[in-house]
């Protein structure tokens, strides 16, 4: 009977017009976004190699210099396009792309691609999860919100329901019906994704878990939007309330809950301005973090304790460069006060990024997208975790050019010079992105809030079955 | 005399029927929230600048001391004070209606240190924010006019006729002495009369509560906001109208104007974008760095050799080389010559650019949702246009600067006490009014034109409008 049911409405829906123009527009659009997003996730994976083996490259061929005019001299990184970048590209164009790393220097993220574009992309980009997040559940809506209301506005309900059928088997083979319609939509694009994550190569390869994942996570919200359409059909007067409810849930979700959450989160977590960060960095560098310790007490007391740990009177006594250890000592005072206000800053970009997904509780579409950028290694999670690595690298590189002058330029003070050997010897820099389980881990609420909200539907629509009226 | 009727007959189903009443209140929500989300980010941009201000300020007044102070008055080395100890803050100050529409304000730097070295400054001067709000963009006046204010309209006359026809009282309407586009008319005017009277008030209102015009500039910009505000509701009356007239049922209009209103605000606009990026891909920021690091490896290389070049270009210079440090004389001809070696990349972009940007400005004929966008923001002064005039007025400051300090260094001439009031100053010159004006008037047209033939096809149809049957 379910299977019967469902065919007739699968023959229904295909036979429509109306559904079969928006359903090629909308399959049109989704090969269209996966395409164009494989295509510039390959173009900027290539550029960002390459641009890394020169960057490279420069810092080796520095030629003979003091290590801590190479440090000086820095090195750029860049920041790697994840494979799943082309279903979701995230918030990748609004997070810099590259890094300049140099010495007593936390440098951002830098070069947001945003300002290179103009403001049309303001009202959001196609990507195949603009599509899946946003057209999609609109879909869903348009061919869903007449299921039951329409049948019993035109008296077909009281018909069907006279010959016996359960009105829940009535709603599941409908059910049924439309899943089957909407998978045909995302058969040419999914065959895509699949087939470019295969071509891609071992990278794309370690991604397969992430991509069933994603998959998971879109079946699930779109399976709410179903629920939702057909319990509201069920239960709504008229197939025109329906429609305008359901209307009204989509635009809720869709266009004003992101809006809507940004604006909340930095109410709720004010972050300070680049210039007022900038100087309290430079305030707690020079006058010692809360203003207690400036930097010549902090240097002049290093001097007493290097030569006292060595027992001798003056620096030029010293078995070692005494420059390579101030330098080394600075840094290591500058790390701490960008642990802090990096620290306090990211919390706050985190205690946002929270906010907005407990918001996901209350709008489904809000959860899908942080799932979804997360999953794709395009949210702000990665690109902290970017940063992060990236300055922890700075940290090791310089501090092994500062071992290297404290060590080897004893007795030539800032004339000392390294070479190419030294350059070449610096570690390679690889970033490591956190692994599937730290990111499904950090991804339990916007888990919770779909799998909540797919329960409260389904639940909502037997509940409509049950007494369903047929006028 | 009967239209006039009509509406007061209109106004008075509308008042009884409580959906006005609902829909004027949400409006009101939306906009007070979001004028009120403007204005603080324009509070908060001012108070940087303030910051940024008294930061100069004080370091002005440190040199000063320093300077002046009569036993240890030694006169500073240019090279430093145009370098860093008097560097000075270009700042542009929020737009005219900058709490009407964040924009893209939320997104390209709004004041940069200028000093000697430092050309591009905007480049490397990003605001802090989360990136995942720079992505949803913000809840501001901008985003409800372009994309909530249509839906209130919507929800207001999908059903203009259809509601009547299917209740069943358009025939004893029509069995009146009325033509069926007066009637129209009617219903469309007091509806319209009520909706963008509510969004012209409540902007005006915003706009005072965010501080009110400040000049008759402000006033002008006001009004071509209002204008475009009208014009823009004026298009989706139209286009209800036009679907109405189509004689379908309010059910299928109201999945119509749905399906029209996605298009026209999300769908056009980013295949838009999508074309306009294709058509005028800009380069990539990663091969600039490149650029730019090889161009000052290269100069930095060939250091010794351009400084003899250097001043064979600028005989002026060379007759204070025996006072100029060498060191200094190098360190101007490596920047000349660095800066040479990006400028081809760096012009590449600017070019691509502005294709894009002329392109966008004929695409904002395909929908009428980036005409309004485009329009509201360059009226309140928080799109690209008044950004790029910011830009152009950094370059050139950051020109006159130098030109200030690069003979001193030449010559080796230092800075002394009196010098420092001489020094030049960045004031930002707003972009003068009729420019504004006449990219804002061609942007109403692209609204205008629409909502004529639009309007026009749909009182023709409604000619052929079946009175009774569902």
């Amino acid at each position: 009977m379910l299977l019967r049911i469902a065919r007739k409405e699968f023959c229904d829906i295909s036979r429509d017009g109306r559904f079969r123009g928006s359903a090629a527009i909308v399959a049109l659009l989704l090969v269209t976004a996966t395409a164009l997003g494989w295509q510039s996730w390959q173009e900027i994976r290539r550029e960002h190699d390459r641009a890394q083996a020169e960057a490279r490259e420069h810092f080796d061929d520095q030629g003979e210099k003091n290590p801590h005019a190479a440090a000086h001299y820095g090195l750029y990184l860049f920041k790697p396009k994840p494979p799943l970048s082309f279903v979701d590209p995230g918030v990748d164009p609004y997070t810099g792309v590259s890094v300049y790393l140099e010495a007593h220097r936390r440098n951002e993220v830098g070069n947001r691609p945003a300002r290179d574009a103009t403001a049309l992309q303001r009202f959001g980009e196609l990507t195949a999860a603009a599509v899946l997040q946003v057209l999609m559940p609109l879909l869903i809506v348009f061919l869903a919100f007449p299921a039951v209301a329409g049948e019993r506005e035109q008296g077909t309900l009281r018909q069907v329901m006279s010959l016996g059928v359960r009105p829940s088997a009535l709603v599941a083979g409908k059910a049924l019906g439309l899943t089957l319609a909407l998978a045909l939509i995302a058969v040419p694009a999914l065959a895509m994704g699949v087939g470019v994550l295969i071509m891609a190569g071992p990278e794309s390869a370690r991604t397969w878990p992430h991509a069933l994942a994603l998959g998971t996570g879109y079946a699930v919200y779109l399976g709410i939007f179903l629920a939702a359409s057909l319990a509201v059909s069920a239960l709504a007067r008229s197939s025109r309330v329906a429609l305008i409810v359901l209307l009204g849930f989509w635009i809720v979700n869709a266009m004003v809950a992101p809006r809507l959450a940004t604006d909340l989160a930095r109410r709720a977590v004010p972050t300070p301005s680049a210039f007022q960060f900038a100087e309290a960095i430079r305030s707690d560098i020079k006058a010692g973090i809360d203003g207690h310790d400036p930097e010549d007490a902090r240097l002049e007391r290093l001097k007493r304790e290097t030569l006292a740990k060595h027992n001798v009177e003056t620096v030029e006594e010293l078995p070692i460069n005494f420059q390579g250890v101030a330098l080394q000592a600075g840094e290591e005072y500058g790390n701490a006060v960008f642990d802090r206000h990096y620290g306090a800053l990211w919390k706050a970009f985190s205690g946002q990024d929270s906010l907005r997904q407990w918001l996901g509780f209350a709008f489904p579409t809000l959860a899908i997208r942080d799932l979804s950028m997360a999953l794709a290694g395009t949210d702000n999670a990665r690109a902290h975790d970017f940063a992060e690595s990236a300055e922890a690298y700075r940290r090791d590189l310089v501090k092994a050019l500062n071992r290297d002058l404290e060590v080897n330029g004893a007795d030539l003070g800032f004339m000392y010079q390294a070479g190419p050997e030294l350059w070449k010897s610096m570690p390679v820099f690889r970033y490591r992105p956190p692994s599937l389980g730290a990111t499904l881990e950090s991804l339990r609420l916007a888990w919770w809030s779909l799998l909540l909200w797919l329960i409260a539907t389904t639940g909502l629509v037997r509940l409509s079955t049950r007494a369903l009226r047929v006028d | 005399m009967l239209l006039r009727r009509i509406m007061r007959h209109e106004a008075r189903l509308l008042a009884a029927d409580r959906t006005l009443l609902v829909v004027a209140l949400i409006l009101a929500a939306v906009v007070g929230y979001g004028v009120y989300n403007g204005a603080s980010w324009a509070a908060f941009q001012r108070a940087t600048l303030h910051a940024a201000q008294a930061e100069e300020a004080a370091r002005y007044q440190e040199l000063r001391t320093r300077l002046g102070s009569p036993g240890d008055n030694r006169p500073l080395p240019p090279d430093q004070v145009g370098l860093s100890l008097a560097a000075r803050y270009a700042a542009m100050p929020p737009g005219p209606l900058a709490s009407l529409v964040i924009g893209q304000s939320d997104l390209y730097p709004y004041y940069t240190l200028v000093t000697t070295a430092n050309r591009q400054s905007l480049l490397a001067n990003d605001e802090l924010e989360n990136p995942t709000h720079l992505l949803s963009g913000r809840f501001d006046l901008g985003f409800v006019v372009v994309a909530l204010y249509p839906l209130v309209i919507l929800a207001l006359s999908y059903n203009l006729l259809s509601g009547e026809r299917e209740q069943g009282t358009l025939v004893l309407v029509l069995s009146q002495p009325v033509g069926r586009r007066t009637l129209v008319l009617g219903k469309v005017l007091t509806r319209g009369l009520a909706v963008i009277g509510l969004a012209v008030a409540i902007s005006v209102g915003g706009f005072l509560l965010a501080g009110g015009p400040t000049s008759s500039e402000g006033l002008a910009r006001l009004g071509l906001w209002l204008a475009v505000v009208s014009a823009y509701g004026a298009f989706w009356f139209a286009l209800a109208v036009a679907i109405n007239a189509l004689g379908r049922g309010s059910a299928t209009n109201a999945l119509a104007l749905a399906g029209v209103w996605f298009l026209l605000v999300a769908i056009v606009p980013a295949a838009a974008a999508l074309l306009v990026r294709v058509a005028y891909p800009v380069p990539s920021r990663v091969e600039l760095i490149q650029a730019v690091r090889e161009a000052s490896d290269q100069a930095k290389a060939d250091g010794p050799k351009l400084s003899a070049r250097f001043l064979e270009a600028h005989p002026e210079l060379a007759r204070g080389q025996a006072e100029a440090k060498e060191f200094a004389v190098q360190s101007l001809a490596v920047q000349d010559a660095a800066e040479a070696g990006v400028a081809d990349v760096l012009r590449r972009f600017e070019t691509q650019l502005n294709h894009q940007q002329a392109v966008v400005d004929q695409l904002r004929f395909v929908s009428p949702a980036i005409a309004t966008l485009e329009t509201l923001q360059d009226v309140a002064g928080t799109g690209s246009a008044r950004y790029t005039h910011f830009a152009t007025q950094v370059d050139d400051f950051q020109e006159r600067w130098r030109a200030e300090f690069r003979p001193r260094i030449l010559r080796g001439e230092p800075i002394r006490s009196g010098d420092l009031e001489r020094l030049p100053a960045f004031s930002f010159r707003e972009e003068p009014f009729q420019a504004v004006a006449s990219r804002a008037l061609t942007g109403l047209t692209g609204l205008v034109l629409p909502a004529l033939v639009v309007g026009t096809f749909g009182l023709a149809a409604l000619r052929r409008y079946p009175v009774v049957g569902v």
